[in-house]
């Protein structure tokens, strides 16, 4: 049964089509490059690292040691070549003896353990309580939902994140009682796998979480409301309630299923984002993840780290949005690919 | 869009002004943004000038809407004022000391120095007083003898403090109440002038953003929808390339492209000086086109995206074929009939845009990349941390309930012109 299902999806692959995909993001993908080095360059990264302070001679010893001397287009021939052998070893500026790749994937743990659960739970819940609005369209229940959502999406994120810090990391702490930490981040390999998943990460990461939820939930269940209001004006759901199908039913097995496309294409939008991370949650969490590595680098001229996160995003972002087309026709027939 | 209006019925651009009129929400909300477009105006012109917010106005950390603060707290204030008069009395000549009182709206009484110097011994003994009394907030606040008699020792030494000061000529009694309305922070700043100040800086982002990167998206949209081929490769190669680096990552190198005057120094060298005499000697990066020019970098790609999936089908409709067919050269077909046919996008993609960049605003500005002469929300936001940490929460308040009006106003609005303009939009 099992191996049937399998061979039955595995004749579904669009082989051709991921191959002219790919193919089509290479020049894709060596443009955004382009585009990413010559942003980066725009402001000499050489001086801005040495500072006011550096002399001329200085900056151009250092300009030679970091290969940033050559010629653009063999600058330009080197990072593709280093991003094509998965050669991530080229050293920080700031952070000495540190590789590029070390930092990166340093920081992956961290920026997943906080993004990952945080879309899911907002999935999960946005999908619900659109449900609901859908259900009651039209009714208080939605209108309420729906002005919640919009009120929420009205306040800044700072502001989320600086009185949750406040109130949930700080304010109800008492003499023993400490649910989550103000700030910090312990990682797997310090504190082993079993007391990190029952008592870390809930202590350090369940707050930002909750606040990226918050934060979150007011755009998503706007969006997958419209969805089902939309999908429950269909045709085929007239003609499930006229053959006498119960309105959960209509609801949960024809609804939902049909709205799954949708919510399919948004979640895998925010996959590459999963990678960068909240930038703001983790710098003010101290919880050291890609996002924070990032702004680090960026405020401090640390050129090659921001260069390959910038590449390493991007890789991500092509990959995604291949994925999702390639879903998107194997879950829904109807769906040509071209 | 389809040209379903026949010659029974009303044209469609009635209709939905018809719509918009009957839309309560909307036409409240499109009222709350003019009265902020004219604070903005008014900030423009110079109500409240850049000096405004950066003066102290009271003591910190006072609390807004006249109410007072906790008695221990309420030493502080009186000994904050105290010490603001006693750099000047304690001066040679005080009498010219005084003339330059550091608070703005107050000065000094009309007293003699003596006078004055008399009222600050007093004024300073009774502070170390009630300094010494060691639970001060909980003494008054369980109503005893005791507690009484130090709240008229508080009453006295804050009567003490009044009578030194005397409000400037010019500066009204309701004047002064709306300073200090919203209370101050901890530098004792108006919260309420920077509020509005920050108003200016929101609504300029927010147009200047709005419509430079909806023009830019509508007229590469329409050329690529229209056009196909491979100027439609090649824009769709554009935006894809813009989406695929980390929209912050985008925003922060190129704000940071401008530090330390780079792009003037090559515009400069360029041009001949053009661009330093026209902004009088200042550089680029103290106003805020850095943040203009990062924004409509990266904001372009939404309208791009709708209004080429749009001007794709409009292509295919009749009307666009009759003028090929009537022989009208490209960019008529273009700005004549595509562009009033994707129009109500544009509008959606506007107001979408303006709360996108006024919330991104505040985010730069977290980062010390946004604003960097006078303030706003963002700069107010992320300057609120540490006192949060202090229980003060009215520059954070305000702040926010300032922002989340206008952008509430403006998320209602967009919603309201979705449903009216672009009916089938999921």
């Amino acid at each position: 049964m099992a191996d049937n299902f399998l061979t039955r999806v595995a004749a579904t692959i669009p082989w051709k089509y991921i191959i002219r995909r790919t193919l089509y993001c290479i020049p894709v993908y060596l443009g955004i490059l382009l585009l990413l080095m010559l942003i980066l360059r725009v402001r000499d990264p050489v001086p801005a690292f040495m500072g006011k302070n550096a002399t001329p001679a200085e900056i151009e010893l250092k300009r030679q040691e970091v290969g940033l001397d050559k010629p653009f287009l063999a600058q330009y021939g080197h990072f593709v070549r280093q991003l094509l052998t998965f050669d991530f070893s080229e050293e920080s500026w700031q952070q000495k003896g540190r590789t590029v790749g070390e930092i990166v994937g340093g920081g992956l743990g961290p920026t997943l353990a906080l993004t990952a659960p945080a879309l899911f739970l907002t999935t999960l819940i946005s999908v619900c309580v659109s449900l609901i609005a859908a259900w009651f369209r039209g009714r208080l229940t939605d209108r309420l939902l729906v002005f919640f959502a919009v009120l929420g999406m009205s306040i800044s994120f700072l502001v989320y994140i600086i009185l949750g810090q406040y109130l949930l990391g700080y304010a109800i702490r008492s003499d023993g009682f400490a649910p989550f930490a103000i700030s910090g981040y312990q990682t797997i390999e310090q504190v082993g796998l079993w007391s990190y998943l029952t008592s870390k990460w809930p202590y350090y990461c369940l707050l930002p979480v909750l606040i990226s939820v918050i934060v979150s939930m007011g755009y998503d269940t706007r969006f997958y409301r419209a969805v089902m209001v939309e999908e429950s004006q269909r045709d085929y759901i007239t003609t499930a309630r006229a053959k006498g199908a119960s309105e959960s039913r209509i609801m949960f097995l024809h609804l939902l299923k049909n709205a799954m496309i949708p919510v399919i294409t948004r979640v895998s939008i925010s996959i590459p984002f999963l990678i960068t991370g909240s930038f703001l949650l983790e710098m003010y969490f101290r919880i050291p993840g890609v996002g924070r590595a990032l702004i680090t680098a960026v405020n401090q001229a640390d050129f090659p780290v921001v260069q390959t996160i910038g590449a390493v995003f991007a890789v991500a972002y092509l990959a995604t949005n291949l994925l999702t087309d390639v879903l998107y026709a194997m879950v829904d027939p109807r769906v040509r690919l071209s | 869009m389809s040209g379903s209006t026949t010659t029974t019925t009303t044209p469609r651009q009635s209709r939905v002004w018809l719509k918009f009129i009957k839309h309560k929400p909307a036409l409240i909300s499109l009222v709350v943004i003019g009265i902020y477009v004219l604070a903005g105006i008014a900030v423009v012109c110079g109500m409240i000038t850049v000096k405004d917010t950066a003066n102290a106005y009271g003591a910190p950390f006072q609390p807004g809407f006249g109410l007072s603060n906790s008695p221990e707290q309420r030493l502080d204030d009186a000994e904050w004022y105290l010490n603001k008069l006693r750099i000047p009395l304690g001066s040679i000549d005080a009498k010219t000391a005084l003339g330059e009182f550091p608070v703005s709206d107050l000065q000094a009484a009309d007293r003699s120095v003596d006078e004055l110097r008399t009222a600050l011994a007093t004024g300073d003994d009774l502070l170390q007083q009630l300094k010494e009394v060691s639970d001060l907030d909980t003494t008054i606040a369980s109503g005893s003898a005791d507690g009484l008699e130090l709240q008229q020792q508080i009453v006295a030494l804050e009567e003490t403090v009044a009578g030194m000061l005397q409000l400037q000529p010019d500066v009204g009694g309701l004047r002064r109440w709306m300073h200090l309305s919203l209370g101050t922070d901890r530098l004792g700043r108006s919260n309420f002038l920077r509020a509005v100040y920050s108003i200016r800086v929101a609504i300029l982002v927010g147009l200047v953003t709005g419509i430079v990167s909806v023009l830019i998206g509508a007229v590469l949209g329409l050329a690529a929808g229209y056009f196909g081929g491979w100027v439609d490769v090649l824009i769709t190669w554009l935006y894809s390339t813009f989406a695929s680096i980390p929209n912050i990552v985008l925003l922060i190198l190129l704000v940071y492209v401008f530090r330390e005057g780079t792009i003037d120094t090559a515009i400069n060298e360029a041009t001949g000086g053009l661009l330093s005499t026209l902004l009088g000697g200042s550089r680029l990066d103290s106003t805020l086109i850095p943040v203009y020019v990062a924004f409509c970098a990266t904001f372009w790609i939404g309208p791009c995206r709708v209004i080429r999936g749009e001007a794709m089908k409009l292509r295919e409709q009749e009307y666009v074929q009759a003028a090929q067919v009537l022989g009208y050269g490209n960019l008529r077909i273009l700005f004549r009939h595509l562009l009033p046919n994707v129009s109500h996008l544009m509008l959606i993609n506007f107001s979408l845009l303006f709360i996108g960049a006024i919330k991104s605003e505040v985010i730069l500005s977290f980062l010390g990349l946004g604003v960097t002469e006078g303030t706003s929300w963002g700069v107010m936001i992320s300057f609120a941390k540490d006192e949060v940490v202090n229980g003060n929460f009215w520059q954070i308040g305000v702040a926010t309930s300032f922002m989340f009006v206008l952008v509430l106003a403006f998320n209602i609005l967009s919603d309201a012109m979705q449903d009216i303009l672009d009916p089938k939009h999921v």
